[in-house]
C-alpha cells in the first residue's frame, strides 16, 4: 500500500504487571489485562510492544505473548528479562531501566513511543516516569483505566500523558501567571520596561527558586540592592523555600572585635563588657538568610569565619568552647570590584570563589531611561502610602522632570536614592498635592548643583554660575556643551579687573602664537551672544 | 470481466459517511464497489456521530485489505481519521492472507474483497484471521450456508472454510475463502422459499460448559417448531471462550441462518431468543429472504445479471447500502414496497413485506 505520508510506528514500553496482567487460564479473557487490553485498543494500534519480564514472570509473559498476537496481529511483542533482583529498590530499578534506554536505539524520526505505567511496582513506575521527563525515553506515558462495571469483556480506556507542560494550554498560562508574579515581587511591583533589566529580573527569579547556593548582587550604590535582597527572600518564603527570618547587615558598620561579636556572637564573659551571651547575626539568620551588603568592607579575620560557616554549617561565637550550627542562604552585595581587592589582598580569594557562583550586576538609573517613569509612580504612590496624602504631577511638571530625569545630563551618582530623595522633596514642597513646574524647575537645579563636579569649588558648580548670568529659565535652554565653556569664562571674568585683562588670560594661546590681536573684542563677542556684557560677567556670584 | 464499460462517469466518487446508517457498513460497501468498478472514492464524515469517531481499527484491516489487492493509493487510513481517499489499482487475483485485530470481524474484511476478486479474471486464496462468529456482522456459517449458495446460482464460483472458530475478544478464527473466476452471470430470482427441506440449531461452544448450550436448545425446543432431535451442541476449539447459537432453516428456495451470540454475563436464554425471535418474524412473513440476507445480496445482485427477490420491510441499513451503490453505479436497486422509501409494505402474516429488484452491471448469459 502506498501512502503519501509516512506514518510514524507505534512502539509501548511496558512491564508484565505480576498481578494486574495475571489471571488463571480460563478466566484470563473474561478480567481485564492492562498490557493485553492496551493492544485491544479500537483506536491505537501498537505496533511494536517492548515487554519488561521480572524473573519468574516467564510464563506468564508467555501466555500475555500469545493472547496479543491474536487480538492484535498489528503488534510485534518482543520481551526483556529484567535483571533488577529487588524491584522495589529504587536504585536498581533506576539502573536497569536506564541502562536500557541508553542502549535502546530510539529513531524518533519513524516511531513515536509510549511508555506504559499502568503495571509494575510504583518504585518501577516512578523510574519510568523520571527517566520520561529526563527524555532518557523520548516517550509519552500511557495509562490504562478498567472498564465500566460489567463491561462485557471490553478493553477499558487509555489515557496519553504528555510531560511536556508546554502543550497544556490551561497549564501553560498558570506558569505564566506564576512567574509573573514572581518576577512582580523581584521588581516591588514597579512595571519596568528596560528589556535588560526585566531579563537580570527573570534570570535572578530563576535562580533564586532553584538554588541555595550564595547569590552576589553588585553594581552602583543605590542601584537597589538591599531592596532586591529583601524582594528575594519575599520571593523564597512565598514559595516556603525558606521559613526562618531576613537578617540584614552593612559591613562598613562593622568593625573591629564588634565585627566578630555581632556577626558570631559571643558567649558571656568573652571579652570586657560581654555581660551576657549573644548568638549573632549568623544564628539568627538559621534557615532563613542574610543580607551582607558592601561585603568587601568585611575584616579578613570575619571573612575566614564566614567561608567556614558557608562551607560547614558551623562557626565558634567568641570565647565559646564549642560550635554553633547556622543553615542559611547567603546573599552579598557590593559596589567594589572584588577581584582587584583580591589582587590587593584585601579580599580572599576562597571566599569570593564561594560567593559568586551567582552574581548579577544591577544597573543604575541612567542605564535604565525607560524605568524612570514607572518607578516615578512608584515612588509617588509610596510616599502617598507613607504620609496618607496622594500627591501628583501636573502634566507639564511631569514631562519636564522625566525629560531632565532621561537626558544625558542627568547622571544620578546616587541612582535610586537620588531619585527617591527628589521625589519626596518635591511631594513634601508640593501644595495641595500638587508639583508643578516650578517645583521642578527647583528640582531640577537643586539636582544639578549637587551633581556638578565643580560644585565644590568658590562661585558654585556650572549650572550655578551660568544661571545666575543669564536667569534659570535661559540657562535650562543652553547646552551642556555651551555652559561649560561659558561658565568658565565666566568663572575668569569674575576674577578680572577688565575686560582686556580677561581677555589675555582666555586666549593666552593664540597670543603666544601672535595669531590674534585683539582678545577683548573676541570676548566682548563672545559675551553679546550671550546678551551679556563685561560689568554682568565680573559681577561676583 | 470489465465493468467499468463505457458511458460510466470515472472520477471519484464522494460519498458523506453521516448519511443514513453511517457505520463501517458504508465504507466497506463503498471498499468493494471501488475495487469492482475502479472508480476512486473520497468519503468524509467517516462515523461521525459516534463515541470514538473516524476509522477504527477493524474498518483500517478492510482498507488496508482492499489496498492490498488492488495496489491503491491512500490516504487517511489511521485510527480516527475521519477522511478517506481511495484511489484503487487493478485488482490482482492471487494469494492473500490478512488477520484482523481486537477480534474484529473477518466475515466483514471477506464481505469488502471476495465479489471485487471473483471479478478479477484469475483463482485467488484468502486465509483472514480473527472474528469469525461477531455480534453486529453475519457468522461465518451464514456466510457459507446462507449467502454463498444464491452466489453460486448467479454463477459465482465461491466456497469458504472455517479452519478455526473465532470469538470476542480472544479472536484467534481463521477462514479460508477459494475463488475461481465467474464464467457467465444470471440473474438471481427468489420469489419464494418453496418447502422447507432442514431445520436444524447449533449451540457452538468454546470453552464455555456444555450445559450453557443445553439451556438455549430447551429454549429453542420451547418455542419454535424445531424438534429435539434437530438440535446438537458442538464443541469448537478456538483461543478464547465463546458461544453461539445457530438456527438454519434449508428451504428449496435457498437456506436461512438465525443467530443469537452469546456474551459475558449474559443468560443463555436470552441468547436463544435472540434467535428465535428472528426465526420466527421470517417464517411468519412467508418471504424467502430474511433482513441480513437482503442486504447482503443487493451488492452480488448489482455486480452481476441482476435479479429479484422478496424480502422483509427494508430497515436503514439497507437503504443506505442501495445509496452507496447508487453512488457507483447509479440507480439499479428498486424496492418495490416498503415503508422505508414511502411506499405501503404488503403485511404477510402479521410482518410488513417489500419486493426488491436490481438491475445489473454484468451481461446475463444467452
Amino acid at each position: 500500500m502506498n501512502t503519501k505520508q509516512p506514518k510514524l510506528r507505534t512502539v509501548v514500553l511496558g512491564i508484565v504487571g505480576r498481578s494486574l496482567d495475571m489471571s488463571p487460564a480460563h478466566t484470563r479473557w473474561d478480567r481485564w489485562r492492562p498490557t493485553v487490553d492496551l493492544c485491544r485498543q479500537e483506536d491505537l494500534v501498537v505496533d511494536q510492544l517492548e515487554l519488561f519480564v521480572h524473573a519468574g514472570d516467564e510464563r506468564l509473559a508467555a501466555t500475555l505473548t500469545d493472547d496479543i498476537r491474536s487480538v492484535s496481529p498489528e503488534t510485534d511483542v518482543r520481551q526483556h528479562p529484567i535483571a533488577a533482583r529487588d524491584f522495589w529498590d529504587f536504585e536498581e530499578v533506576f539502573a536497569t531501566f536506564h541502562d536500557f534506554a541508553r542502549a535502546y536505539p530510539f529513531d524518533t524520526d519513524r516511531e513515536q513511543y509510549y511508555v506504559h505505567i499502568t503495571t509494575g511496582t510504583h518504585v518501577e513506575q516512578i523510574c519510568l516516569f523520571l527517566l520520561c521527563e529526563s527524555r532518557h525515553f523520548p516517550a509519552r506515558l500511557v495509562q490504562m483505566g478498567p472498564p465500566r462495571k460489567n463491561g462485557p469483556q471490553s478493553p477499558g480506556s487509555f489515557k496519553v500523558i504528555d510531560l511536556d507542560l508546554s502543550r497544556y494550554d490551561r497549564l501553560a498560562s498558570r506558569f505564566r501567571k506564576e512567574r509573573r508574579e514572581a518576577a512582580s515581587v523581584l521588581k516591588g511591583g514597579i512595571e519596568t520596561r528596560n528589556a535588560a533589566f526585566n531579563a537580570l529580573i527573570a534570570r535572578i527569579e530563576h535562580v533564586a527558586l532553584a538554588s541555595k547556593a550564595p547569590v552576589l548582587l553588585t553594581g552602583p550604590t543605590g542601584a537597589g540592592k538591599s531592596a532586591l535582597a529583601r524582594r528575594l527572600y519575599e520571593l523564597r518564603r512565598a514559595r516556603r523555600q525558606v521559613d526562618g527570618a531576613l537578617v540584614e547587615v552593612n559591613c562598613a558598620t562593622l568593625r573591629g572585635d564588634a565585627a566578630m561579636s555581632t556577626l558570631f556572637g559571643h558567649v558571656k564573659g568573652a571579652f570586657t563588657g560581654a555581660l551576657q551571651d549573644r548568638p549573632g547575626l549568623l544564628r539568627a539568620a538559621d534557615h532563613g538568610m542574610l543580607f551582607l551588603d558592601e561585603i568587601g568592607e568585611l575584616g579578613l579575620d570575619e571573612q575566614a569565619m564566614l567561608l567556614r560557616a558557608l562551607e560547614e554549617k558551623t562557626f565558634l561565637p567568641l570565647g565559646a568552647d564549642s560550635e554553633v550550627r547556622s543553615d542559611f542562604q547567603l546573599l552579598a552585595g557590593t559596589n567594589r570590584d572584588l577581584a582587584s581587592d583580591v589582587r590587593a589582598g584585601r579580599f580572599r580569594e576562597d571566599l569570593l570563589r564561594r560567593i559568586d557562583l551567582w552574581t548579577f550586576r544591577l544597573p543604575g538609573l541612567r542605564d535604565r531611561a525607560e524605568d524612570v517613569e514607572p518607578n516615578l509612580a512608584w515612588e509617588l504612590d509610596q510616599f502617598s502610602r507613607l504620609t496618607g496624602h496622594a500627591v501628583t504631577f501636573s502634566r507639564e511638571a511631569r514631562d519636564a522632570f522625566v525629560a531632565f530625569a532621561t537626558s544625558p545630563e542627568a547622571t544620578w551618582p546616587g541612582n535610586f536614592r537620588d531619585f527617591n530623595a527628589a521625589v519626596v522633596r518635591m511631594s513634601t514642597l508640593a501644595r495641595g498635592g500638587r508639583i508643578d513646574v516650578a517645583l521642578v524647575r527647583e528640582e531640577i537645579d537643586r539636582l544639578r548643583a549637587a551633581w556638578d563636579p565643580q560644585a565644590g569649588e568658590p562661585g558654585g558648580g556650572d549650572a550655578e554660575i551660568v544661571a545666575h548670568a543669564v536667569g534659570a529659565r535661559r540657562a535650562d535652554e543652553i547646552d551642556l556643551f555651551d555652559r561649560a565653556q561659558l561658565a568658565e569664562v565666566l568663572r575668569v571674568c569674575s576674577r578680572s579687573r577688565s575686560l582686556s585683562d580677561a581677555g589675555r588670560a582666555l586666549f593666552a594661546a593664540s597670543r603666544a602664537r601672535k595669531t590674534s590681536s585683539n582678545d577683548a573684542d573676541r570676548l566682548r563677542k563672545y559675551l553679546a551672544r550671550w546678551e551679556l556684557t563685561f560689568a554682568d560677567a565680573a559681577t561676583p556670584q | 470481466m470489465a465493468l467499468n464499460s463505457a458511458g460510466t462517469p470515472t472520477g471519484p466518487v464522494r460519498l458523506d459517511g453521516a448519511l443514513g446508517e453511517g457505520g463501517g457498513q458504508v465504507l466497506r460497501t463503498a471498499l468493494a464497489l471501488s475495487l469492482a468498478t475502479g472508480r476512486p472514492f473520497d468519503i468524509v464524515n467517516i462515523r461521525a456521530k459516534r463515541a470514538k469517531p473516524g476509522l477504527l481499527r477493524q474498518h483500517l484491516t478492510a482498507v488496508n485489505a482492499a489496498a492490498a489487492v488492488s495496489s491503491a493509493e491512500v490516504e487517511g487510513a489511521e485510527p480516527g481519521s475521519q477522511t478517506l481517499r481511495f484511489r484503487p489499482g487493478a485488482v490482482r487475483p492471487g494469494e492473500y492472507a490478512f488477520q484482523v485485530g481486537t477480534a474484529g470481524s473477518a466475515c466483514l474484511v471477506a464481505q469488502t474483497i471476495l465479489l471485487p476478486l471473483a471479478l478479477a479474471g484469475g483463482a485467488s486464496s484468502v486465509v483472514i484471521e480473527g472474528g469469525t462468529h461477531n455480534p453486529a456482522a453475519p457468522p461465518f456459517d451464514h456466510l457459507a450456508e446462507a449467502w454463498l449458495p444464491h452466489l453460486r446460482t448467479m454463477g459465482f464460483r465461491i466456497d469458504a472454510t472455517l479452519e478455526r472458530a473465532g470469538f470476542y475478544p480472544a479472536g484467534g478464527g481463521r477462514l479460508r475463502l477459494g475463488i475461481a473466476p465467474a464464467a457467465a452471470f444470471r440473474p438471481l430470482v427468489i420469489e419464494d422459499r418453496g418447502a422447507i427441506l432442514v431445520r436444524e440449531a447449533r449451540a457452538v461452544m468454546a470453552l464455555i460448559p456444555r450445559s450453557v448450550g443445553d439451556r438455549e436448545l430447551d429454549v429453542v425446543v420451547r418455542s419454535s417448531s424445531l424438534l429435539r432431535a434437530d438440535c446438537s451442541v458442538v464443541t469448537v476449539d478456538s483461543p478464547g471462550p465463546g458461544n453461539v447459537l445457530l438456527l438454519t432453516i434449508r428451504c428449496e428456495g435457498g437456506t436461512e441462518v438465525f443467530t443469537g451470540f452469546g456474551e459475558h454475563r449474559r443468560r443463555a436464554e436470552s441468547v436463544a431468543a435472540e434467535a428465535v425471535d428472528e426465526m420466527r418474524e421470517w417464517h411468519a412473513s412467508g418471504v424467502p429472504v430474511g433482513r441480513h440476507l437482503a442486504d447482503q445480496l443487493l451488492l452480488p445482485m448489482a455486480l452481476a445479471a441482476g435479479g429479484s427477490f422478496r424480502t422483509l420491510a427494508p430497515t436503514m441499513h439497507t437503504t443506505t447500502n442501495c445509496d452507496v451503490i447508487a453512488a457507483f453505479l447509479g440507480d439499479v436497486v428498486t424496492i418495490e414496497r416498503g415503508t422505508e422509501r414511502g411506499v405501503d409494505a404488503e403485511v404477510c402474516g402479521g410482518v410488513r413485506t417489500s419486493r426488491v429488484v436490481v438491475r445489473g452491471a454484468a451481461t446475463p448469459a444467452a
